[in-house]
């Protein structure tokens, strides 16, 4: 038996490692010999059979292949439907996990528990999917680890190096920013900062874009027309953008699928560069973030160590570089640290310390007396950063006399402007009757080490109190009984 | 020094649409985020980045403002729009996907390209 596996389910590939006895992490390859496997999911007409990996991403029937569901994790009303099946993306991701236990265990020996690796900004809703997929798929989810933190684990663990650490995370799908301390065996994750819908999948779409340009040009026609097509083209551009990580020049062709001919593309490393340089600008902007809300400049970072494949790109290294005024350390193998640094985190778990990765707060307004300022604000109980777990009170006034019901609003986000942060749960609580106003309640909220957070309201005078888990409940959650039902159906599938 | 008095977004949505009419406008304040999963959002005017707004004027940077309070309202902006970027909502997304450009415009424009 395999104890110690951590899985980077990653939008465009994943993989899984093992620790060997030797205390070093390892990949376990799939059972088509891969390193990694695509997370894709195709569906079978003819066959009952869920193709997942490259079989599934080169199959090209786009009405049954599923791509890039992470990005949905925490939609729950994103559905796929195939022959009139409905399936959430926790169950496609289920089928991805499933592939990977059944090949990776032929190798390892049977796999029970794992680490499983998120986006640091992945929401609530987010990470119960995760780990309900995890469930649907037989696996017990040990931690859901951070992707930057599991990569800084393994760059720490296989380089050896201590100090403050930046992870400047580009994969297919997210940008991360981590902030991280190593003293020792010891690691203190400092911040982390996450941009959804920014990698290496818009810059596919962008050179889509200026390929459909050109064909236009060249020919008059539209390079695609249905969603097969512009499939396959995005997958040349994909090609293309990464020879441009290698080449300066790339000479490639095109055509429609309507023989309007062929359109010739001519690609400079340089043009690639101008036309992802907006899209770099803000990746900078994030880094900047990390660096603000840790209260850190550029000199103060010992070492910046990329990861994610779209790292690869010459020009986001030299971008960093100029920033940081030292070069940027590749973490070996870009595409594979995060799974691999997951292996080691379960092992290691109890030497790494967590913070939170938003602000928690409610609604309130604030007097200043002596300004005499008053501001309806979002009034933060958890400041993001705080080591976890932790537990933080803050005491608030009611606002009218005879209040029968005290409503406390919870808040996520850290701009106290309170048009700008998400209100994701209510708390309320019947108080006795005839009190003039300015009572005091307490309000706590606490974090554990799965980033789940808990709030309890407390009326002093009373001493009556209510305590919730802040979770989003219905939509997207299924309950224990679904999750068994799903899990039992799904070890009867064939998946290949 | 602060006194701090719950206020719930069902008792101050009376208030905020008070407020709300003496917003112009044009303020480009983007929806909050996550328009499901989460239990309500706080009322506030729609903001449309409109088409024929400058990048400047979107980000309301004006001429007199100095290069610190110019970089200061960019940071300020990307932390706000950056996490509407993440919304399940799409217009909310492709708003603040427009914010972000010219936040990056208006950013190249006073300190340069990376
Ligand atoms: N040589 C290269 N040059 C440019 N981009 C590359 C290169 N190799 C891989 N990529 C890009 O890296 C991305 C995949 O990276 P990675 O495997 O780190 O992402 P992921 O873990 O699936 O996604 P995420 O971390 O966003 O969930 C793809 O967009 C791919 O095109
Ligand atoms: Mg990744």
């Amino acid at each position: 038996m395999a104890e110690y596996v951590g899985i980077d389910l990653g939008t465009t590939l994943s993989g899984l490692a093992y620790l060997k006895p030797d205390g070093n992490p390892e990949i376990v390859p799939n059972s088509d010999g891969e390193r990694l496997t695509p997370s894709v999911v195709f569906f079978e007409a003819h066959e009952d059979v869920k193709l997942v990996g490259s079989a599934a991403r080169d199959g090209g029937e786009p009405d049954r292949t599923v791509f890039q569901i992470k990005r949905y994790m925490d939609d729950p009303e994103h559905l796929v439907e195939i022959d009139g099946k409905k399936w959430t993306p926790a169950e496609i991701s289920a089928l991805i996990l499933s592939k990977l236990k059944r090949d990776c265990s032929k190798i390892i020996g049977e796999i029970k528990e794992v680490v499983i690796t998120v986006p640091a900004n992945f929401n609530e809703l987010a990470r119960k999917s995760t780990i309900a997929a995890a469930e649907m798929a037989d696996l017990k989810v040990k931690r859901l680890v951070n992707e930057p933190t599991a990569a800084a684990v393994y760059y720490a663990h296989s380089q050896g190096v201590q100090g403050r650490i930046l992870v400047y995370d580009l994969g297919g799908g997210t940008l991360d920013v981590t902030i991280l301390n190593v003293e020792g065996d010891n690691i203190r994750i400092l911040t982390s900062e996450g941009a959804r819908h920014l990698g290496g999948s818009n810059f596919d779409e962008m050179l889509l874009e200026a390929y459909a340009e050109q064909y236009r040009k060249q020919t008059g026609a539209k390079l695609f027309t249905d969603e097969r097509h512009r499939r396959r083209v995005l997958q040349t551009t994909e090609d293309a953008k990464k020879m441009l990580s290698k080449l300066q020049r790339v000479n490639d062709t095109v055509a429609n699928d309507k023989n309007d001919g062929i359109a010739r593309i001519d690609l400079t490393r340089e043009s690639f560069e101008k036309l992802i340089r907006q899209m770099l600008t803000r990746t900078v902007m994030l880094v900047e973030q990390a660096l603000d809300s840790a209260k850190l400049k550029t000199s103060e970072i010992d070492h910046v160590v990329l990861v994610g494949g779209s790292t690869r790109i010459p020009k986001v290294k030299t971008v960093l570089e100029k920033l940081f005024g030292k070069t940027p350390k590749s973490c070996g193998n870009v595409d594979e640290c995060v799974a691999l640094g997951a292996a080691i985190f379960a092992k290691r778990s109890a030497r790494i310390q967590e913070v939170c990765n938003a602000s928690y707060g409610t609604l309130a307004m604030v007097y200043n007396a002596r300004t005499g300022d008053e501001k309806l604000m979002n009034s933060i109980v958890i400041p993001k950063n705080t080591p976890i777990p932790c537990s933080r009170t803050q005491i608030y006034q009611t606002s009218e006399d005879n209040e029968r019901v005290i409503e406390v609003d919870i808040t996520q986000g850290e701009d106290e402007d309170a048009k700008f942060v998400d209100v994701i749960g209510r708390i309320t609580l019947e108080v006795p009757p005839n009190r003039p106003k300015g009572c005091e309640i307490a309000v706590t909220f606490s974090y554990d080490e799965n980033q789940r957070v808990r709030a309890l309201v407390v009326d002093k005078l009373s001493g009556r109190s209510r305590e919730v888990a802040v979770s989003y409940k219905g939509a997207g959650v299924l309950s224990e009984e679904d999750l068994k039902r799903k899990s039992a159906h799904l070890r009867t599938m064939r998946i290949e | 020094m602060f006194k701090k008095i719950l206020q719930s977004l069902s008792r101050s949505q009376t208030a905020k649409t008070e407020t709300a009419k003496q917003v112009p406008a044009k303020n480009p304040a983007p929806a909050a985020h996550q328009a499901r999963g989460v239990l309500n959002q706080i009322a506030q005017p729609a903001a449309t980045p409109s088409k024929s707004q400058t990048p400047e004027e979107l980000c309301q940077i004006t001429p007199k403002m100095s290069k610190d309070q110019i970089k200061a309202q960019l940071k300020l902006l990307y932390r706000r729009y950056n996490r509407s970027a993440s919304s399940l909502d799409s217009k909310i997304r492709s708003e603040a996907d427009q914010m972000l450009t010219a936040i990056v415009t208006v950013r190249e424009k006073n300190f340069g390209e990376i």
